[in-house]
Protein backbone atom coordinates (compact mmCIF):
# COMPACT_ATOMS: atom_id res chain seq x y z
CA UNK A 1 0.00 0.00 0.00
CA UNK A 2 1.32 3.55 -0.72
CA UNK A 3 0.83 6.58 0.92
CA UNK A 4 -1.55 7.73 -1.68
CA UNK A 5 -3.96 4.37 -1.58
CA UNK A 6 -4.59 5.90 2.13
CA UNK A 7 -8.15 7.91 2.07
CA UNK A 8 -7.59 11.13 3.51
CA UNK A 9 -5.08 10.37 5.71
CA UNK A 10 -4.68 13.18 8.60
CA UNK A 11 -0.86 12.85 10.19
CA UNK A 12 2.12 11.28 9.04
CA UNK A 13 4.63 9.69 11.16
CA UNK A 14 8.22 12.03 10.38
CA UNK A 15 10.16 11.50 13.62
CA UNK A 16 10.30 7.70 15.14
CA UNK A 17 10.60 7.43 19.25
CA UNK A 18 14.42 6.61 18.79
CA UNK A 19 14.79 9.98 16.41
CA UNK A 20 12.82 11.92 18.73
CA UNK A 21 14.79 10.58 21.90
CA UNK A 22 18.05 10.99 20.49
CA UNK A 23 17.30 14.39 19.66
CA UNK A 24 16.25 15.29 22.92
CA UNK A 25 19.05 13.85 24.98
CA UNK A 26 21.54 15.40 22.54
CA UNK A 27 19.43 18.88 23.06
CA UNK A 28 19.23 18.68 26.27
CA UNK A 29 22.31 17.36 27.11
CA UNK A 30 24.24 20.08 24.90
CA UNK A 31 22.25 22.55 27.11
CA UNK A 32 23.59 21.73 30.32
CA UNK A 33 27.07 20.84 28.42
CA UNK A 34 27.16 24.33 26.95
CA UNK A 35 26.12 26.06 30.62
CA UNK A 36 28.54 24.20 32.87
CA UNK A 37 30.95 24.59 30.33
CA UNK A 38 31.03 28.29 30.37
CA UNK A 39 31.23 27.79 33.82
CA UNK A 40 34.69 26.14 33.28
CA UNK A 41 35.72 29.56 32.84
CA UNK A 42 35.71 32.32 35.80
CA UNK A 43 32.95 34.05 34.12
CA UNK A 44 29.61 33.55 36.26
CA UNK A 45 31.40 34.85 39.07
CA UNK A 46 33.15 38.24 37.26
CA UNK A 47 29.80 38.81 35.52
CA UNK A 48 26.96 38.79 38.22
CA UNK A 49 25.46 35.57 37.09
CA UNK A 50 26.42 33.52 40.46
CA UNK A 51 25.09 37.34 42.27
CA UNK A 52 21.86 36.22 40.88
CA UNK A 53 19.23 34.59 43.75
CA UNK A 54 19.75 30.82 43.62
CA UNK A 55 22.50 31.13 41.19
CA UNK A 56 25.62 31.02 43.63
CA UNK A 57 26.09 27.30 43.01
CA UNK A 58 27.42 29.11 38.84
CA UNK A 59 30.54 29.97 40.32
CA UNK A 60 31.66 26.53 42.08
CA UNK A 61 34.11 24.90 39.58
CA UNK A 62 33.47 21.95 41.56
CA UNK A 63 29.57 21.45 40.64
CA UNK A 64 29.77 22.59 37.15
CA UNK A 65 32.56 20.28 36.32
CA UNK A 66 30.73 16.95 37.72
CA UNK A 67 27.95 18.31 35.98
CA UNK A 68 29.82 18.58 32.38
CA UNK A 69 30.94 15.53 33.36
CA UNK A 70 27.39 14.03 33.82
CA UNK A 71 26.09 15.66 31.11
CA UNK A 72 28.92 15.14 28.64
CA UNK A 73 28.55 10.99 29.74
CA UNK A 74 24.19 11.89 28.59
CA UNK A 75 25.78 13.34 25.27
CA UNK A 76 28.27 10.37 24.76
CA UNK A 77 25.42 7.79 24.91
CA UNK A 78 22.84 9.54 22.99
CA UNK A 79 25.47 10.00 19.89
CA UNK A 80 26.34 6.34 20.21
CA UNK A 81 22.70 5.78 20.00
CA UNK A 82 21.90 7.76 17.08
CA UNK A 83 24.93 7.18 14.96
CA UNK A 84 25.02 3.37 15.38
CA UNK A 85 21.20 3.38 15.28
CA UNK A 86 21.32 5.01 11.97
CA UNK A 87 24.17 2.64 10.59
CA UNK A 88 22.01 -0.61 11.91
CA UNK A 89 18.98 0.24 9.88
CA UNK A 90 21.19 2.01 7.10
CA UNK A 91 18.76 5.42 7.25
CA UNK A 92 21.10 8.34 5.89
CA UNK A 93 17.46 10.18 4.90
CA UNK A 94 19.63 13.03 6.65
CA UNK A 95 23.07 12.85 5.18
CA UNK A 96 24.05 15.62 3.44
CA UNK A 97 24.11 14.53 -0.85
CA UNK A 98 26.09 15.53 -3.50
CA UNK A 99 24.36 19.08 -4.80
CA UNK A 100 23.00 20.23 -1.59
CA UNK A 101 24.82 23.90 -1.21
CA UNK A 102 23.04 24.36 -4.53
CA UNK A 103 19.97 23.24 -3.40
CA UNK A 104 20.16 25.11 -0.13
CA UNK A 105 21.04 28.08 -2.51
CA UNK A 106 17.18 27.45 -4.91
CA UNK A 107 15.32 27.27 -1.51
CA UNK A 108 16.56 29.94 0.16
CA UNK A 109 16.12 32.24 -3.07
CA UNK A 110 12.15 30.57 -3.72
CA UNK A 111 12.00 31.32 0.47
CA UNK A 112 12.79 35.17 -1.08
CA UNK A 113 10.02 35.07 -3.76
CA UNK A 114 12.94 33.91 -6.21
CA UNK A 115 12.07 30.71 -8.21
CA UNK A 116 10.12 27.68 -7.24
CA UNK A 117 11.35 25.89 -4.30
CA UNK A 118 12.98 22.44 -5.45
CA UNK A 119 11.08 19.05 -4.39
CA UNK A 120 12.40 17.53 -1.18
CA UNK A 121 12.97 14.12 0.10
CA UNK A 122 12.78 13.79 3.65
CA UNK A 123 15.25 16.65 4.89
CA UNK A 124 15.58 19.83 2.67
CA UNK A 125 18.85 20.27 1.36
CA UNK A 126 19.65 22.78 3.81
CA UNK A 127 18.49 21.09 6.86
CA UNK A 128 20.69 17.94 5.81
CA UNK A 129 23.33 20.55 5.53
CA UNK A 130 22.99 22.05 9.18
CA UNK A 131 22.60 18.24 10.54
CA UNK A 132 26.52 17.78 9.24
CA UNK A 133 27.61 21.11 10.48
CA UNK A 134 26.14 20.35 14.17
CA UNK A 135 26.68 17.11 14.33
CA UNK A 136 29.89 17.34 12.84
CA UNK A 137 31.22 19.47 15.90
CA UNK A 138 29.47 17.62 18.51
CA UNK A 139 31.55 15.15 17.59
CA UNK A 140 34.33 16.94 17.55
CA UNK A 141 33.37 18.27 21.12
CA UNK A 142 32.70 15.07 22.33
CA UNK A 143 35.84 13.07 21.44
CA UNK A 144 38.09 16.11 22.76
CA UNK A 145 35.81 16.43 25.65
CA UNK A 146 37.22 12.38 26.75
CA UNK A 147 40.73 13.67 25.85
CA UNK A 148 40.01 15.91 28.60
CA UNK A 149 38.46 13.44 30.66
CA UNK A 150 41.52 11.09 30.06
CA UNK A 151 44.18 13.92 30.73
CA UNK A 152 42.14 14.84 34.13
CA UNK A 153 42.66 11.50 35.92
CA UNK A 154 45.57 10.91 38.27
CA UNK A 155 48.34 8.96 36.66
CA UNK A 156 48.24 9.88 33.24
CA UNK A 157 50.64 12.05 31.37
CA UNK A 158 49.34 13.10 28.23
CA UNK A 159 51.74 14.94 25.40
CA UNK A 160 50.91 19.11 25.82
CA UNK A 161 50.58 19.30 22.24
CA UNK A 162 48.01 16.84 22.53
CA UNK A 163 46.33 18.67 25.57
CA UNK A 164 46.48 22.04 23.95
CA UNK A 165 44.81 21.18 20.51
CA UNK A 166 42.48 19.06 22.10
CA UNK A 167 41.17 21.94 24.30
CA UNK A 168 41.50 24.12 21.52
CA UNK A 169 39.25 22.35 19.34
CA UNK A 170 36.97 21.80 22.35
CA UNK A 171 36.56 25.33 22.36
CA UNK A 172 36.15 26.28 19.17
CA UNK A 173 33.88 23.55 18.34
CA UNK A 174 31.23 24.23 21.35
CA UNK A 175 31.36 28.14 19.48
CA UNK A 176 30.50 26.47 16.24
CA UNK A 177 27.52 24.49 18.07
CA UNK A 178 26.36 27.65 19.64
CA UNK A 179 25.89 29.12 16.40
CA UNK A 180 24.35 26.16 14.55
CA UNK A 181 21.81 26.56 17.81
CA UNK A 182 21.15 29.80 16.99
CA UNK A 183 20.18 28.99 13.09
CA UNK A 184 18.23 25.98 13.85
CA UNK A 185 16.28 27.68 16.38
CA UNK A 186 16.01 30.85 14.15
CA UNK A 187 14.87 28.63 11.44
CA UNK A 188 11.40 28.45 12.98
CA UNK A 189 11.21 32.04 12.40
CA UNK A 190 10.32 31.57 8.54
CA UNK A 191 6.72 30.23 8.54
CA UNK A 192 7.33 27.22 6.31
CA UNK A 193 9.43 25.46 8.27
CA UNK A 194 6.86 25.51 11.80
CA UNK A 195 5.00 22.87 10.22
CA UNK A 196 7.80 20.72 11.42
CA UNK A 197 7.89 21.06 15.09
CA UNK A 198 4.93 18.96 15.84
CA UNK A 199 7.39 16.25 14.45
CA UNK A 200 9.98 16.23 17.17
CA UNK A 201 7.38 15.74 20.20
CA UNK A 202 4.32 13.87 19.09
CA UNK A 203 6.59 12.43 16.09
CA UNK A 204 3.86 13.56 13.19
CA UNK A 205 3.39 16.37 10.94
CA UNK A 206 0.39 17.46 8.97
CA UNK A 207 -0.02 15.08 5.65
CA UNK A 208 -0.63 18.39 3.50
CA UNK A 209 2.70 19.63 4.71
CA UNK A 210 4.53 16.45 3.90
CA UNK A 211 2.81 16.11 -0.06
CA UNK A 212 3.51 19.62 -0.41
CA UNK A 213 7.26 20.49 0.87
CA UNK A 214 8.73 16.93 0.90
CA UNK A 215 6.65 15.25 -1.93
CA UNK A 216 9.75 12.88 -3.18
CA UNK A 217 9.79 11.69 0.86
CA UNK A 218 5.72 11.53 0.53
CA UNK A 219 5.51 9.42 -2.65
CA UNK A 220 7.83 6.87 -0.28
CA UNK A 221 6.06 6.74 2.30
CA UNK A 222 5.50 3.07 4.23
CA UNK A 223 1.75 2.56 5.22
CA UNK A 224 2.52 2.21 8.80
CA UNK A 225 4.05 6.19 8.51
CA UNK A 226 0.44 6.81 7.79
CA UNK A 227 -1.98 7.65 10.42
CA UNK A 228 -5.63 6.49 8.97
CA UNK A 229 -7.93 9.25 8.91
CA UNK A 230 -10.54 7.24 11.40
CA UNK A 231 -8.06 5.89 13.44
CA UNK A 232 -9.97 7.33 16.51
CA UNK A 233 -12.62 5.34 15.75
CA UNK A 234 -10.61 1.91 14.71
CA UNK A 235 -9.66 1.78 18.44
CA UNK B 1 63.21 46.51 40.19
CA UNK B 2 62.05 49.20 42.40
CA UNK B 3 63.56 48.06 45.34
CA UNK B 4 66.03 45.76 46.74
CA UNK B 5 66.89 44.60 49.53
CA UNK B 6 70.24 45.01 51.65
CA UNK B 7 70.05 41.06 50.95
CA UNK B 8 69.14 41.04 47.36
CA UNK B 9 72.39 43.35 46.89
CA UNK B 10 74.47 41.19 48.60
CA UNK B 11 73.19 38.21 47.22
CA UNK B 12 73.89 39.78 43.89
CA UNK B 13 77.28 40.83 44.18
CA UNK B 14 78.16 37.39 45.97
CA UNK B 15 76.82 35.97 42.51
CA UNK B 16 78.50 38.23 40.52
CA UNK B 17 81.47 37.40 42.22
CA UNK B 18 81.27 34.12 41.99
CA UNK B 19 80.31 33.93 38.13
CA UNK B 20 83.91 35.93 37.50
CA UNK B 21 86.04 33.78 39.99
CA UNK B 22 84.53 30.87 41.19
CA UNK B 23 85.41 31.71 44.81
CA UNK B 24 84.02 28.88 46.86
CA UNK B 25 83.27 30.93 50.11
CA UNK B 26 80.44 32.54 48.22
CA UNK B 27 77.19 31.20 47.62
CA UNK B 28 76.55 28.45 46.15
CA UNK B 29 74.45 29.85 43.56
CA UNK B 30 77.32 30.41 40.17
CA UNK B 31 78.34 27.16 40.74
CA UNK B 32 75.24 25.21 39.95
CA UNK B 33 75.41 21.47 40.61
CA UNK B 34 74.34 19.14 38.44
CA UNK B 35 71.05 17.35 38.92
CA UNK B 36 69.91 14.11 37.28
CA UNK B 37 66.86 15.29 35.15
CA UNK B 38 66.43 12.37 33.36
CA UNK B 39 63.33 11.60 34.84
CA UNK B 40 60.40 13.07 37.16
CA UNK B 41 62.39 15.43 39.89
CA UNK B 42 61.31 16.01 43.66
CA UNK B 43 62.60 18.29 46.13
CA UNK B 44 63.08 17.23 49.91
CA UNK B 45 62.86 20.89 52.21
CA UNK B 46 64.03 19.96 55.45
CA UNK B 47 62.50 22.37 57.82
CA UNK B 48 64.84 21.40 61.15
CA UNK B 49 67.61 23.32 58.71
CA UNK B 50 66.04 26.32 57.48
CA UNK B 51 67.06 29.43 59.24
CA UNK B 52 64.87 31.73 57.11
CA UNK B 53 67.55 33.48 56.08
CA UNK B 54 65.75 33.86 52.78
CA UNK B 55 68.47 33.51 50.34
CA UNK B 56 66.44 31.51 47.99
CA UNK B 57 63.65 34.16 47.54
CA UNK B 58 66.42 36.67 46.64
CA UNK B 59 67.99 34.15 43.86
CA UNK B 60 64.59 33.58 42.38
CA UNK B 61 63.93 37.26 42.50
CA UNK B 62 67.41 37.84 40.61
CA UNK B 63 67.04 34.50 38.30
CA UNK B 64 63.32 35.17 37.41
CA UNK B 65 63.57 39.18 37.26
CA UNK B 66 63.53 39.93 33.28
CA UNK B 67 60.24 37.38 33.04
CA UNK B 68 58.10 39.74 35.39
CA UNK B 69 55.64 41.45 34.17
CA UNK B 70 56.03 45.18 33.23
CA UNK B 71 51.92 46.42 33.04
CA UNK B 72 50.47 49.20 31.40
CA UNK B 73 50.70 52.70 33.05
CA UNK B 74 46.63 52.70 32.48
CA UNK B 75 45.75 49.46 33.87
CA UNK B 76 42.30 48.42 33.01
CA UNK B 77 39.66 48.10 35.14
CA UNK B 78 37.37 45.25 34.91
CA UNK B 79 34.08 45.45 33.71
CA UNK B 80 31.70 44.76 35.65
CA UNK B 81 33.41 44.26 39.45
CA UNK B 82 35.65 47.58 38.88
CA UNK B 83 38.63 45.73 39.90
CA UNK B 84 41.81 44.65 38.85
CA UNK B 85 44.73 43.25 40.26
CA UNK B 86 47.96 44.94 40.42
CA UNK B 87 51.30 44.45 42.65
CA UNK B 88 53.15 46.14 40.14
CA UNK B 89 54.08 48.87 42.83
CA UNK B 90 54.20 46.05 45.46
CA UNK B 91 57.56 44.31 44.26
CA UNK B 92 59.41 44.46 47.39
CA UNK B 93 56.97 42.13 49.27
CA UNK B 94 59.16 39.27 49.83
CA UNK B 95 56.88 37.79 52.90
CA UNK B 96 54.50 35.99 50.21
CA UNK B 97 53.31 35.35 46.54
CA UNK B 98 53.28 37.50 44.31
CA UNK B 99 53.42 38.02 40.73
CA UNK B 100 56.73 39.46 41.24
CA UNK B 101 57.62 36.76 44.35
CA UNK B 102 57.53 33.11 43.44
CA UNK B 103 59.08 32.04 46.63
CA UNK B 104 58.65 33.26 50.00
CA UNK B 105 60.21 32.10 53.44
CA UNK B 106 56.71 31.64 55.86
CA UNK B 107 58.06 32.40 59.50
CA UNK B 108 55.67 30.42 62.36
CA UNK B 109 55.95 30.36 65.89
CA UNK B 110 54.88 27.36 67.58
CA UNK B 111 55.24 27.26 70.88
CA UNK B 112 58.13 29.26 71.13
CA UNK B 113 59.97 27.52 68.72
CA UNK B 114 60.54 29.33 65.28
CA UNK B 115 59.47 27.09 62.23
CA UNK B 116 60.73 28.89 58.51
CA UNK B 117 58.85 27.16 55.62
CA UNK B 118 60.05 28.13 52.08
CA UNK B 119 57.03 27.95 50.35
CA UNK B 120 56.78 27.65 46.36
CA UNK B 121 54.70 25.62 43.71
CA UNK B 122 54.39 22.08 45.07
CA UNK B 123 53.89 20.90 41.48
CA UNK B 124 51.51 18.21 41.65
CA UNK B 125 51.40 14.72 40.61
CA UNK B 126 48.09 15.40 39.05
CA UNK B 127 47.80 19.43 39.16
CA UNK B 128 44.04 20.82 38.86
CA UNK B 129 45.82 24.65 38.34
CA UNK B 130 47.13 23.17 34.59
CA UNK B 131 44.12 20.48 33.86
CA UNK B 132 41.40 22.83 34.51
CA UNK B 133 43.23 25.50 32.67
CA UNK B 134 40.17 26.23 29.93
CA UNK B 135 42.89 27.18 27.63
CA UNK B 136 45.18 24.49 28.81
CA UNK B 137 48.46 27.17 28.39
CA UNK B 138 49.47 25.48 31.32
CA UNK B 139 51.54 22.51 30.94
CA UNK B 140 53.73 19.57 33.21
CA UNK B 141 56.78 19.29 31.68
CA UNK B 142 58.29 15.76 31.93
CA UNK B 143 60.51 16.81 34.76
CA UNK B 144 57.34 17.54 36.57
CA UNK B 145 57.70 21.45 36.63
CA UNK B 146 53.87 22.96 36.18
CA UNK B 147 54.61 25.83 34.03
CA UNK B 148 52.57 28.50 33.10
CA UNK B 149 52.35 29.89 29.10
CA UNK B 150 52.64 34.03 29.82
CA UNK B 151 51.98 34.53 26.32
CA UNK B 152 48.56 32.75 26.65
CA UNK B 153 47.34 33.35 29.77
CA UNK B 154 43.95 35.27 29.87
CA UNK B 155 44.75 36.11 33.72
CA UNK B 156 41.20 34.28 34.71
CA UNK B 157 42.65 33.05 38.34
CA UNK B 158 40.83 29.75 37.94
CA UNK B 159 44.54 27.98 38.66
CA UNK B 160 44.72 29.91 42.08
CA UNK B 161 41.25 28.94 43.04
CA UNK B 162 41.57 25.45 42.29
CA UNK B 163 45.04 25.42 43.94
CA UNK B 164 44.92 24.11 47.69
CA UNK B 165 47.96 26.62 48.23
CA UNK B 166 46.60 29.61 45.77
CA UNK B 167 50.13 29.60 44.59
CA UNK B 168 49.78 31.07 41.29
CA UNK B 169 49.03 35.07 41.34
CA UNK B 170 47.81 37.52 39.07
CA UNK B 171 49.31 40.71 37.19
CA UNK B 172 46.49 42.96 35.54
CA UNK B 173 47.51 45.16 32.73
CA UNK B 174 49.79 42.56 30.74
CA UNK B 175 49.40 39.76 28.25
CA UNK B 176 46.96 38.23 25.75
CA UNK B 177 43.95 40.06 27.21
CA UNK B 178 45.33 43.32 27.09
CA UNK B 179 45.51 42.85 22.93
CA UNK B 180 41.79 41.85 22.89
CA UNK B 181 38.85 43.57 25.04
CA UNK B 182 40.90 44.46 27.92
CA UNK B 183 38.26 45.36 30.81
CA UNK B 184 35.63 43.34 29.55
CA UNK B 185 37.12 39.80 29.00
CA UNK B 186 40.57 38.19 31.04
CA UNK B 187 42.44 40.09 33.67
CA UNK B 188 45.75 39.69 33.37
CA UNK B 189 48.64 36.85 33.27
CA UNK B 190 49.33 34.41 36.27
CA UNK B 191 52.59 33.57 38.02
CA UNK B 192 54.39 31.55 39.81
CA UNK B 193 57.36 28.92 40.39
CA UNK B 194 58.38 26.91 37.22
CA UNK B 195 60.87 24.97 39.26
CA UNK B 196 63.52 26.72 37.04
CA UNK B 197 62.57 24.25 34.56
CA UNK B 198 64.86 25.84 32.25
CA UNK B 199 68.15 25.10 34.06
CA UNK B 200 66.61 21.75 35.00
CA UNK B 201 66.50 21.06 31.14
CA UNK B 202 70.35 21.99 31.43
CA UNK B 203 70.50 19.37 34.36
CA UNK B 204 71.15 22.26 36.21
CA UNK B 205 69.72 22.81 40.28
CA UNK B 206 66.76 25.73 40.32
CA UNK B 207 68.13 29.09 41.89
CA UNK B 208 66.34 28.47 44.91
CA UNK B 209 68.18 25.19 45.69
CA UNK B 210 71.32 26.05 44.72
CA UNK B 211 71.30 29.15 46.77
CA UNK B 212 70.39 27.28 50.34
CA UNK B 213 73.42 27.43 51.92
CA UNK B 214 72.52 25.06 55.16
CA UNK B 215 71.31 22.46 52.42
CA UNK B 216 67.67 22.79 53.87
CA UNK B 217 66.53 22.25 49.97
CA UNK B 218 67.99 19.03 47.73
CA UNK B 219 66.39 18.63 44.71
CA UNK B 220 67.13 15.19 42.42
CA UNK B 221 65.31 12.31 41.10
CA UNK B 222 61.31 12.31 42.89
CA UNK B 223 61.56 8.64 44.35
CA UNK B 224 65.03 9.64 45.62
CA UNK B 225 63.81 12.82 47.28
CA UNK B 226 60.86 11.19 49.23
CA UNK B 227 62.79 8.82 50.38
CA UNK B 228 64.79 11.00 51.61
CA UNK B 229 62.24 12.57 53.51
CA UNK B 230 60.84 9.15 54.74
CA UNK B 231 63.72 8.78 56.22
CA UNK B 232 64.54 11.95 57.73
CA UNK B 233 61.02 12.37 59.42
CA UNK B 234 61.25 8.75 60.80
CA UNK B 235 64.48 9.75 62.25
CA UNK B 236 63.67 12.79 64.15
CA UNK B 237 60.07 11.38 64.83
CA UNK B 238 58.95 14.51 62.86
CA UNK B 239 56.30 14.84 59.96
CA UNK B 240 55.65 14.57 55.93
CA UNK B 241 53.84 17.20 53.75
CA UNK B 242 53.71 16.68 50.10
CA UNK B 243 53.23 13.24 49.44
CA UNK B 244 49.65 12.84 49.45
CA UNK B 245 48.28 16.16 49.74
CA UNK B 246 46.48 17.24 47.04
CA UNK B 247 46.62 13.37 45.19
CA UNK B 248 50.56 13.74 45.81
CA UNK B 249 52.63 16.53 44.83
CA UNK B 250 57.24 16.38 44.21
CA UNK B 251 57.82 18.09 46.76
CA UNK B 252 58.82 16.90 50.56
CA UNK B 253 58.29 18.73 53.28
CA UNK B 254 59.97 17.50 56.69
CA UNK B 255 58.93 19.06 59.95
CA UNK B 256 59.65 18.64 63.64
CA UNK B 257 55.95 19.59 64.55
CA UNK B 258 53.17 18.49 62.93
CA UNK B 259 51.69 20.78 60.26
CA UNK B 260 48.57 20.92 61.55
CA UNK B 261 50.19 23.46 64.02
CA UNK B 262 52.27 25.15 60.85
CA UNK B 263 48.19 25.19 59.33
CA UNK B 264 46.62 26.88 62.13
CA UNK B 265 49.71 29.51 62.47
CA UNK B 266 49.53 30.40 59.03
CA UNK B 267 45.45 30.96 58.92
CA UNK B 268 46.19 33.08 61.72
CA UNK B 269 48.52 35.81 59.77
CA UNK B 270 46.37 35.14 56.38
CA UNK B 271 43.09 35.90 58.59
CA UNK B 272 45.05 39.21 59.72
CA UNK B 273 45.85 40.38 56.24
CA UNK B 274 42.95 42.74 53.86
CA UNK B 275 41.09 40.40 52.08
CA UNK B 276 42.18 40.77 48.50
CA UNK B 277 45.90 40.02 50.23
CA UNK B 278 44.64 36.85 51.70
CA UNK B 279 45.61 34.88 49.06
CA UNK B 280 48.76 35.32 48.55
CA UNK B 281 49.35 33.30 51.54
CA UNK B 282 49.22 30.00 51.26
CA UNK B 283 48.18 27.37 54.39
CA UNK B 284 49.51 24.08 54.67
CA UNK B 285 46.21 21.70 55.57
CA UNK B 286 47.13 18.40 55.70
CA UNK B 287 45.61 15.62 53.57
CA UNK B 288 44.12 18.40 51.42
CA UNK B 289 42.36 16.80 48.49
CA UNK B 290 42.67 17.33 45.00
CA UNK B 291 40.05 19.32 42.95
CA UNK B 292 39.64 16.46 40.65
CA UNK B 293 38.64 13.61 43.04
CA UNK B 294 35.21 14.00 42.41
CA UNK B 295 35.85 14.04 38.41
CA UNK B 296 37.67 10.72 38.58
CA UNK B 297 34.83 8.74 40.05
CA UNK B 298 32.87 10.54 37.41
CA UNK B 299 35.21 9.26 34.49
CA UNK B 300 34.12 6.00 34.65
CA UNK B 301 30.88 7.08 33.29
CA UNK B 302 32.51 7.40 29.75
CA UNK B 303 33.33 4.11 29.96
CA UNK B 304 29.49 3.16 30.54
CA UNK B 305 27.72 5.77 28.29
CA UNK B 306 28.90 4.20 25.01
CA UNK B 307 28.37 0.90 25.64
CA UNK B 308 24.59 1.85 26.94
CA UNK B 309 24.70 3.56 23.56
CA UNK B 310 25.64 0.30 21.71
CA UNK B 311 23.14 -1.64 23.91
CA UNK B 312 19.96 0.86 23.10
CA UNK B 313 20.94 1.08 19.59
CA UNK B 314 20.82 -2.53 18.95
CA UNK B 315 17.47 -2.51 20.80
CA UNK B 316 16.57 0.34 18.58
CA UNK B 317 17.52 -1.49 15.31
CA UNK B 318 15.97 -4.64 15.73
CA UNK B 319 12.56 -3.04 16.62
CA UNK B 320 13.15 -1.32 13.17
CA UNK B 321 13.87 -4.58 11.40
CA UNK B 322 10.70 -6.49 12.86
CA UNK B 323 9.02 -3.40 10.81
CA UNK B 324 9.38 -0.48 13.23
CA UNK B 325 8.48 3.03 12.17
CA UNK B 326 11.15 5.76 10.27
Amino acid sequence: MSARDTSAPRRILRQSFENRLSHWLIAISTFVLIFSGFGQMPMYARYGIAALPGMAWAADYHLTLAIHYLAGAVLVFAVVFHVLGAVLTERYTIVPRRGDVKESAQIIAAMLGRGEEPPSHKYLAEQRLAYAFIGANILLVALTGIVKVVKNLPGIEMNNTVIFISTTIHNVAAVFIILGIVGHLAAFLIKANRALLPAMFSGYVDRAYAEERHPLWYTELRPEQVEPASMESDT
Amino acid sequence: MDVMSRREFLFRSAAAGAAGASVLALPKAAVAAEVDTSGSIGTFIDLTKCIGCGLCTDACRVKNEARYPEPVDDIPVNWPTGRYEDWSDKRDLTDRFTPYNWTFVEKVDIDGQQINIPRKCMHCDNPPCANLCPFSVKEKDKNGAVVIDHNGCMGGAKCRDVCPWEVPQRQAGVGLYMKIVPGLMGGGVMYKCDLCTDLLDQGQQPACVSACPTGAQQIGPKEEMKQLAQVRAAGIGGHLYGADENGGTSTFYVSPVPFEQIDKAIARRKAELPEPMQKSVPTMAPDVENYLDTTSGLATSYAIAPIAGVTAAAWAAARAWKGGSE
